[in-house]
């Protein structure tokens, strides 16, 4: 067995980064901590342009467990562009805050290699390992705040859900082998559109359900959905930024991979599940945004809603190849669309947190004339949440719509549901706005946002802005047909 | 295919019957004559003692303890390279160092923390969080 090390030198660059953040923290002097952030920010872009030279014919590693595709590819940019933005943003933060530096950027760095590794993972096995590898470290994390209750909370409800989750999906993987005989996904795929005789098939059915439930867990949906806001709330806001987005997408990028790979054939019996779920996760997850107060908790709620739009398209697929490729190009591109519009909304907050630690929506009174930049930017990501054009949100929204419709049947049924929510949230995400632009602020005093933060957030607009008028950006990706094999 | 968990399911039931009968007939059979001594908790022959209220174990004995686990593991992992040494070869080799290599690193980190320093651990890291902090956020 040989090794492509050309394959995996993303994930090694990351790993080095790693331990020379942890051994940087134990040498250099207390006041100097912060400096692991700029070590970890450097390991981060070599490891993208190592991503960036592996563009071309695909690579497979470690005995066809590990493969290096265009649609692996496109998800590791993704991956380590979030993870430039989340460290950027952390920055004073944690410097500020007077939390541990050092541990916080080694966790994070760590949390990010399960996430570029999953989307490559092709074998159950590595992709409960990548699974494990996002979730741990930020058990950790969102526990970071030692001395408040909330982030102690925040860590332990995570850390126990989390367990439980992975048990369900385990004990469902141990069923899978035990029906197919073997661990490879595309091996199981084949097993699995040969004919099994009454009591396999019962079998498989069963299992896909266990995994299904586990990752539903991961990506927040209902009805496993509930440590979702207390976790956020909780953990410190770049943590809870980067479970909304980093965390969930991979829990999303695994799920695309059993779900079109591995279990494709069996699909009559998953479909109506994924209906199930996507429905009754927007549904829930809008009505109970319409009642909140606090800004973290309402995009907690809304990030569990966008879960639902993700999920709808899984449910879309059938037998013909035509559909299933819109599926999955629609919920990849939603997947993609929707982490910029909630970083770029977190990294709001994050301004906002340095003087208001409650973090309640009235907080935002006013902010249109106390920092322009920040209102004009947080105003575009809750108009794009919304799904209104000409912003990335719309087309995110469209593409899903168009997949359902033109699949018909239960689809049509989908994408009416989906446009009445999309119409009901409409109200929770222009309060913000409504917030900024019609309440007087308590103070006119200039909101001190950090240079990196402010930064971060302009890019961010101009990046779902960029999406909105020139959507082709994200809509002919030639990547995204790789995994709906014929 | 069922079926073929009807003896599990019987010795299950057995054992079952049979736990349960032996308490019911022997609290029916014996005398009832407790003892302080009869009704303290079996330790080994060890005289039961209760903790003072409000006892607390310092920290320290559970880093030591997942220190010397860590560094367990590190051991097991050693003995079945050495046996498969040969066939391995060189490549064997270099993964071990990478691997002792990775818990070096820990072990570093653990040092210079102070977790090995017994009596009042040297705190180098003077990033405590305040409590002000967290008065001020609840």
């Amino acid at each position: 067995m040989t090794i492509d090390y050309h394959a995996i030198l993303p994930e090694l660059i990351l790993s080095g980064t790693i331990l020379v953040v942890l051994v940087a923290d134990a040498f250099i002097r207390p006041r100097r901590t912060w400096l692991a952030m700029p070590i970890s920010l450097a390991g981060v872009l070599a490891s993208l342009i190592a991503v960036l030279t592996l563009i071309g014919s695909p690579r497979t590693t470690f005995n066809g467990t590990y493969r290096v595709d265009n649609f692996a590819l496109l998800f590791k940019v993704f991956f380590l562009s979030v993870a430039l933005v989340v460290l950027l943003v952390s920055l004073r933060y944690f410097r500020e805050g007077r939390w541990y530096q050092g541990e916080y950027y080694y966790l994070l760095l760590t949390s990010f290699l399960g996430c570029v590794l999953m989307p490559s993972s092709r074998d159950l096995l590595m992709l409960f390992i990548s699974l494990e590898l996002v979730s741990a470290p930020g058990f950790l994390i969102a526990a970071f705040r030692k001395s408040d209750p909330r982030s102690n909370e925040a860590g332990l409800k995570f850390f126990l859900i989390g367990v439980l989750s992975s048990a369900v999906m385990l004990y469902g993987m141990s069923l899978i082998y035990g029906v197919t005989g073997t661990t490879g996904l595309y091996r199981i795929g084949a097993a699995l559109s040969g004919t099994l005789s009454g009591g396999k098939q019962t079998l498989a059915e069963a299992a896909i359900l266990f995994i299904v439930a586990g990752f539903a867990f991961k990506v927040s949906a209902v009805p496993f959905q509930f440590w979702a806001p207390d976790t956020y709330e909780g953990a410190p806001v770049p943590v809870a930024a980067f479970l909304a987005t980093a965390s969930k997408a991979a829990g999303f990028a695994g799920l695309l991979q059993l779900m079109f790979v591995a279990f494709r054939a069996e699909y009559a019996f998953w479909t109506p599940i994924f209906a199930a779920l996507s429905i009754a996760t927007m549904t829930i997850g809008n009505l109970v945004a319409l009642q909140q107060r606090q800004i973290v908790r309402l995009l907690a709620y809304s990030s569990i809603a966008q879960a639902g739009y993700m999920l709808l398209p899984f449910a879309l697929v059938s037998a013909d190849r035509v559909v299933n490729h819109d599926a999955f190009a629609a919920a990849t591109t939603y997947i993609l669309i929707y982490a910029v519009m909630t970083l770029g909304a977190f990294t709001v907050v994050i301004a906002l947190s340095r003087e208001s630690s409650g973090l309640l929506i009235s907080d935002f009174a006013g902010l249109m004339r106390r920092a322009p930049l920040m209102g004009v930017a947080m105003t575009t990501f809750m108009v794009s949440l919304a799904g209104i054009p000409p912003t990335g949100g719309f087309w995110a929204k469209f593409l899903v719509f168009k997949a359902g419709i033109e699949r018909g049947g239960l689809g049509t049924a989908l994408a009416v549901v989906m446009l009445v929510n999309s119409v009901a949230s409409l109200y929770y995400y222009l309060l913000v706005p409504r917030q900024m632009v019609f309440v007087e602020p308590e103070t006119d005093r200039p909101l001190a946002s950090p240079a990196l933060v402010t930064g971060v957030a302009a890019l961010a607009t101009l990046a779902i802005l960029a999406i909105g008028v020139y959507p082709q950006l994200f809509y002919h990706f030639p990547p995204l047909s790789t995994l709906v094999g014929p | 295919m069922l079926s073929e968990y009807l003896p599990i399911v019987v010795l299950a039931a057995l054992a079952l019957a049979f736990a349960v009968a032996s308490l019911v007939v022997s609290s029916l059979l014996r005398p009832h004559r407790p003892t302080p001594a009869k009704l303290a908790p079996y330790e080994c022959g060890i005289e039961p003692q209760r903790l003072p209220k409000g006892e607390r174990f310092p920290v320290k004995f559970y880093v030591l303890a997942m220190l010397f686990i860590v560094f367990d593991v590190e051991t097991i992992f050693l003995f079945p390279w050495a046996v498969g040494f040969r066939r391995l070869g060189l490549f064997g080799l270099v993964e071990m160092v990478v691997f002792i290599g990775l818990v070096f690193v820990a072990y570093l980190y653990v040092w210079r923390e102070g977790g090995l320093d017994w009596n009042e651990p040297v705190r180098r890291s003077g990033e405590r969080e305040q409590v002000g902090e967290a008065l001020r956020a609840g």
